[in-house]
């Protein structure tokens, strides 16, 4: 019954998307058909349809409906209400529906956002025709290639073996699931991650519509990015967030001491990420000074493209990675559509490009355009980089029959100055002025951070870091922070000044005038914050690999580990085997930590989960490699100030979620506001 | 207000040259030949990670080959041609700077040089005064 009602939501949304399609069309054509009015039954539909879908899933598995081939396959009864929950997004059918669904709350923002005006929007039908095809393609999936409804109609005496598309065939459910992926079930962030990173991928496809919308219109200026910039900020925030959620997972659950590996699932969120980065900056330079209009359509479908890329990545089974946690008939058909939508828009815009193209106008690249161009070019070769490197072994592989491996050594050559550079241009950026920046000007106001930089790095150097990353990253991130706290509290002074208000209420009225300018810097003193992190914790890292047995004691990074014991624990879907160890600190009994090894039923490779002692100067990370009666193998890391880098990533996803809410409606065409230029 | 001014820049000066010292001295830490090549060799039977980051038991069996070459003095260029030897050419992630991965160094560079060449000539033609 649930995979009946189940795979009806899909069908009702599949068929409102494709009404969507005309009713967007005929808008698109002429105004006159173009009011909100006409999209309401049809978006109503799409949301209604996904919400009734993805509650029959979640309904299924709550009510452990093994019958359902997807729910007997990804949870069982014995998995905990959280990861059952999860189950729904835990593997691709159910992650494709759950897509469909941010989708569709996104098609339900659009339309608000239409019905709030009273004339026609021609700009706002043809975006929804858009992403009608976009919900219909994903539909059109869900009743066919990556359908999460089929019935089983093969049992296995734990999870299904076979099912069948067709509700109506008999079914026969298995006595028990066989429970998501134990990777998965690890760690309540692996429950939170999905669907952070799908608000951030599909979010980008708003600002793609709104783009093809404006082409097919042959609309110039920058109407389209004005009105798509709160879902690019939601978009792009939710995506940081999603990334560093991603991180700290693959931290705390695999156990090798790291976050990021270069891994081509990473990259495929990380991509675009860099894109849709690029673009927030380079539509500011739209919007400011009407440069890069062309541009901003390339970045918009550029970034659509690459979340398509990335779904394909990372669901097709294409590469090896350790986070493909599912592989299906879905690639061939997510590869073709990536081609349909690369040459459909990137046709689109070849037609029209001329068109909407706005004529060279940086006067100098010492300006704040110039360091905002410097920015996109940085960002776009960083995207090259991660590209190339995660496709072209496929590429040769495919072609040449030969493999080659491209890895972290390659990546971090190019990434770590990259990285680098896209520091100072922030640090920079800020305090240029538009148009032509004095040398004079731009010293005056950098020459307090600069100072500040260099008296940290000296400080550094006297304490014996002399590690040259370790130093540049100190120096360019303090240059960062410095300056953004030079710029607020300039700006806060004159307001203090001129108003008679105290320093404090003067700092609270600047940022709040001026919410989409100041919420930009707190995402920047976010990054600063983690490149403060990443140059702490990977320069200054102690690893080391020890072997114990019980009562033993081993002295890593001024942490005295010793092993009290191994013990077992049996829970209802997992068994546990971990070694108790004492952690001491000038002989004080810090902590004790239980680094283990979990034990899945049906899974024959145990996962390890390790434990990991979290300070303030830093994280004490246990990873056990193996255990046994003549002891323990423990891999030990120390890595100081990795905390920042969480807290960055949080920081700066949480800035822009902060700048959209709290900025002022884009309504009314408001005066620009001054605060926004620093002091140009 | 000018003798500050002149205080200011020597201390400027000051700080930068203890700065641009600790840089050119370096790393007072020798290399880590062992961590640089286990992040340099892929792990065979993993996903794609290399042998330092995977928990396997064949990753650490490679990672003690490793360590018993570099302690034996052997090169790097000698371990990478031991293991490529043993499991293929693409058991090295560092793609070298030739033959059919020469591409994946030049067009992240050829995106540089296109990319400013594109900036500077969309400069406008400069004013006269």
């Amino acid at each position: 019954m649930t995979a009946v009602i189940g795979m009806l939501a899909v069908l009702i949304t599949a068929i409102a998307a494709a009404v969507l399609i005309g009713r967007g069309y005929q808008g698109l054509r002429a105004g006159a058909k173009a009011a909100a009015s006409r999209f309401r039954l049809p978006v109503l539909g799409v949301l209604g349809g996904a919400t009734l879908g993805m509650a029959a899933l979640e309904f299924g598995i709550l009510r452990d409906d093994f019958s359902i081939e997807y729910i007997a396959n990804n949870s069982a009864s014995v998995t905990p209400l959280l990861f059952k929950v999860a189950a729904g997004w835990a593997s691709l059918e159910g992650s494709i529906l759950l897509w469909g669904l941010v989708l569709a709350v996104f098609i339900y923002t659009v339309y608000r956002q239409m019905a709030k005006s009273t004339t026609p929007d021609q700009l706002g039908a043809g975006a929804l025709a858009v992403l009608g095809v976009i919900a219909l393609f994903f539909f059109g999936m869900m009743l066919t290639v990556a359908n999460p409804f089929r019935v089983c109609i093969e049992p296995a005496s734990i999870g299904c073996i076979q099912g069948s598309n067709f509700p109506w065939v008999s079914s026969y459910a298995p006595l028990q699931g066989s429970g998501p992926n134990p990777l998965l079930q690890n760690h309540f962030l692996m429950a939170a991650h999905p669907p952070l990173l799908y608000i951030g991928y599909v979010g980008m496809s708003v600002p793609f519509a709104f783009a093809m919308s404006a082409l097919m219109l042959t609309m110039s200026g920058a109407g389209w990015l004005k009105r798509t910039r709160s879902w690019t900020l939601v978009a792009w925030g939710f995506l940081t967030v999603g990334i560093i959620a991603g991180g700290l997972w693959s931290y705390e659950v695999l156990g090798w001491g790291g976050y990021w590996a270069w891994d081509p699932v990473e990259n495929a969120s990380f991509m675009p990420w860099l894109i849709a980065t690029a673009f927030l900056h380079s539509s500011i330079v739209q919007e400011r000074r009407g440069m890069l209009q062309s541009w901003n359509f390339v970045l918009v479908i550029t970034a659509f493209a690459l979340t398509i890329l990335g779904t394909f990545l990372t669901r097709s089974g294409v590469v090896a990675s350790v986070h493909s946690f599912s592989q299906s008939a879905v690639g061939p058909v997510l590869l073709w559509f990536l081609m349909v939508v690369l040459i459909a828009s990137f046709g689109l815009f070849a037609a029209r490009a001329q068109a909407v193209a706005s004529s060279p106008r940086l006067d100098s690249v010492a300006s704040r355009e110039g360091v905002f161009l410097l920015n996109n070019l940085l960002l776009a070769v960083f995207t090259v980089v991660v590209l190339v490197g995660t496709l072209y072994p496929m590429f040769i592989e495919a072609f040449t029959g030969s493999q080659v491996g491209v890895g972290r050594p390659f990546y971090d050559r190019m990434a770590i100055p990259l990285s680098y550079g896209l520091l100072l241009a922030m640090g920079v950026g800020p305090l240029t002025p538009w148009r032509l920046a004095r040398g004079s000007i731009v010293w005056e106001r950098i020459k307090t951070p600069v100072r500040v930089a260099l008296a940290g790095g000296a400080v550094a150097v006297v304490l014996n870091y002399r590690n040259p990353f370790l130093l540049l990253g100190i120096l360019a991130a303090t240059f960062v922070v410095v300056a953004i706290l030079r710029s607020l509290y300039v700006s806060a002074k004159a307001v203090s000044d001129r108003k008679r208000v105290s320093l404090p209420a003067a700092v609270s009225r600047v940022v709040r005038t001026d919410a989409g300018y100041w919420g930009g810097q707190l995402s920047h003193l976010g990054v600063a914050v983690i490149a403060f992190g990443i140059a702490f914790s990977a320069n200054l890292a102690v690893e080391a690999t020890v072997h114990l047995t019980p009562g033993d004691t081993a002295t890593v990074a001024g942490y005295d580990i010793k092993y009290v014991n191994q013990f077992t624990r049996e829970e209802p879907h997992r068994a546990e085997r971990g070694a108790e160890i004492e952690v001491r600190r000038n002989l004080q009994l810090v902590s004790i930590q239980e680094p283990r090894l979990n034990q899945f039923p049906g899974v024959r490779e145990s996962v390890a989960k390790p434990a990991v002692y979290e300070t303030l100067r830093g994280d004490l990370y246990l990873s056990l490699k193996s255990i046994g009666p003549d002891g323990v193998t423990l891999g030990v890391w120390w890595f100081p100030f990795i905390w920042m880098v969480w807290a960055g990533g949080f920081l700066t996803g949480a800035a822009a979620l902060w700048s959209r809410f709290a900025r002022r409606p884009a309504r009314a065409e408001e005066p620009v506001a001054v605060g926004s230029d620093g002091e140009s | 207000m000018r003798a500050r001014k002149v205080i200011a820049a020597i201390v400027t000066v000051c700080l930068a040259a203890i700065v641009v010292v600790g840089l050119v001295l370096g790393d007072a830490r020798p290399e880590d030949r062992v961590a640089s090549l286990g992040a340099a060799i892929k792990c065979p039977v993993c996903q794609g990670e290399a042998i330092i980051d995977s928990p396997s038991e064949t990753a650490a069996a490679m990672m003690d080959v490793v360590r018993e070459k570099v302690a034996a003095g052997e090169t790097d260029q000698q371990i990478i041609a031991y293991f490529q030897a043993r499991f293929g050419e693409g058991i090295l992630l560092d793609p070298p700077l030739a033959g059919s991965t020469l591409l994946v160094w030049l067009l992240p560079i050829l995106a540089l040089v296109g990319g400013s060449q594109m900036i500077l000539s969309r400069r406008r033609k400069p004013v006269r005064r």
